[in-house]
């Protein structure tokens, strides 16, 4: 009954889309109404107004800045919120089911595990600092980071891994893309131009081409390290088991 | 309805059934975890269809380059709401994939309607925020 119910109301949400959609213009004409307005200042000013070749990196870092710190922000409450809801590891008392299980865990997945990381560390960190120029940039980057430890840590274990990623190292680098953001915003303010402004005045034009690109790099890797590391911090307090009563014995 | 047209721009036709999917499973599905995998399925589906809408006509990607137009390139706008947008979608998930795992805990199952018949009275919850 229930099921029928929501068929029929999925029916009638689904024929209203499907109308909405019939009147729209051709998906890939250049005179539909979302390319002509200010996308073509964008793709035909954005190298020297943003600081950037690659126009999704000028948008995000530049004409969009405040967004993209609202979302820096998102992630890292996400982050809040996580370790508000399971707690953090106890110091020297992580353990995830690899862990305290009693079989090992197979030799070719630790094998391949093994050879592939170092290779997947390489393209991530490509992706961040090559992201200015070509497709890629530090949100991919840093999911590629944090993916690849996530997956070390499901092979290998939480114990390996906090002994590889001490928390030490890994708490304090959680705010990494929040602080860079908002240092590198208030240095606007501090030479007395807008928020998030990356020309600053009184420096030559040259010296201040420079002082942009390095502060985009600044934010780029600030938000890819710190976003791979909130991703690893909320996949350790989720998978560790110590606060469940362990059934098998402990290696 | 113009059908034709309607083939054409088949990127969001596919968008309307995929948010149908996952409406679908986050009201019928019991099972928590399965509702949340309809919610992201409903997450992609606005993807593609915000992604599609800036799609041109054999177009290159909005990086300046040699030897390619800049009224070749697509729409680098809708792409840069989407990483936004993908990176929120990360975020609720986790926050809700946390709030299974307390939620399985505590009741021993992530069936909805079990969790719910198992609360026969409000002031049984006790005060939980008191445990931690």
């Amino acid at each position: 009954m229930k099921r029928l119910l929501v068929l029929v109301a999925l029916a009638v949400i689904g024929v209203t889309l499907l109308y909405g959609i019939g009147k729209m213009p051709p998906m890939d004409s250049r005179a539909s109404p979302d390319k002509t307005h200010v996308v073509p200042r964008y793709l035909g000013h954005g190298e020297e107004e943003a600081g950037a070749k690659n126009i999704i990196t000028g948008v995000i870092l530049n004409y969009r800045g405040y967004d993209t710190m609202g979302e820096v922000s998102v992630i890292f409450s996400a982050l809040c919120a996580v370790i508000a809801i399971l707690d953090r590891e106890k110091k020297g008392r992580s353990r995830s089911g690899v862990d305290a299980s009693r079989v090992r865990t197979s030799l070719i997945v630790t094998t391949v595990v093994r050879f592939s990381l170092p290779v997947v560390m390489l393209f991530a960190v490509y992706t961040m600092l090559h992201g200015e120029p070509s497709p890629g940039g530090g949100f991919q980057g840093g999911a590629i980071v944090g993916a690849s430890i996530i997956l070390f840590t499901i092979v290998f274990g939480l114990a390996v891994s906090t002994k590889r990623i001490p928390p030490g190292a890994r708490v304090p680098m959680e705010s990494v893309n929040m602080l860079g953001f908002l240092s590198m915003g208030f240095i606007g303010l501090a030479f007395g131009v807008q928020f998030l402004t990356y020309i600053l005045p009184g420096l030559g034009v040259a010296a201040a081409e420079t002082v942009r690109k390095l502060m985009l790099d600044v934010i780029e890797l600030g938000i890819g390290i710190g976003g791979g590391i909130i991703f690893i911090s909320i996949v350790f307090s989720m998978i560790r088991e110590d606060r469940y009563e362990l059934q098998q014995d402990v290696p | 309805m113009n059908f034709s047209r309607m083939f054409h721009n088949l990127n969001y036709v596919v968008s309307v059934l995929l948010f149908l999917i996952g409406l679908y499973a986050v009201t019928v599905k019991p099972n928590l975890i399965k509702k949340l995998i309809g919610l992201n399925i409903m997450e992609t589906s606005v993807f593609l269809f915000i992604v599609s809408i800036g799609m041109v006509e054999s177009g290159q990607a909005p990086i300046v380059t040699e030897g390619v137009k800049t009224s070749q390139m697509v729409n680098p706008i809708p792409q840069a709401l989407i990483l936004t947008g993908i990176v929120v979608a990360v975020s609720t998930t986790a926050v809700a994939l946390s709030l299974c795992l307390r939620l399985h805990e505590r009741y021993g199952t992530l069936n909805s309607d079990e969790i719910l018949a198992s609360i026969t009275d409000v002031s049984q919850l006790g005060r939980p925020w008191e445990e931690f």
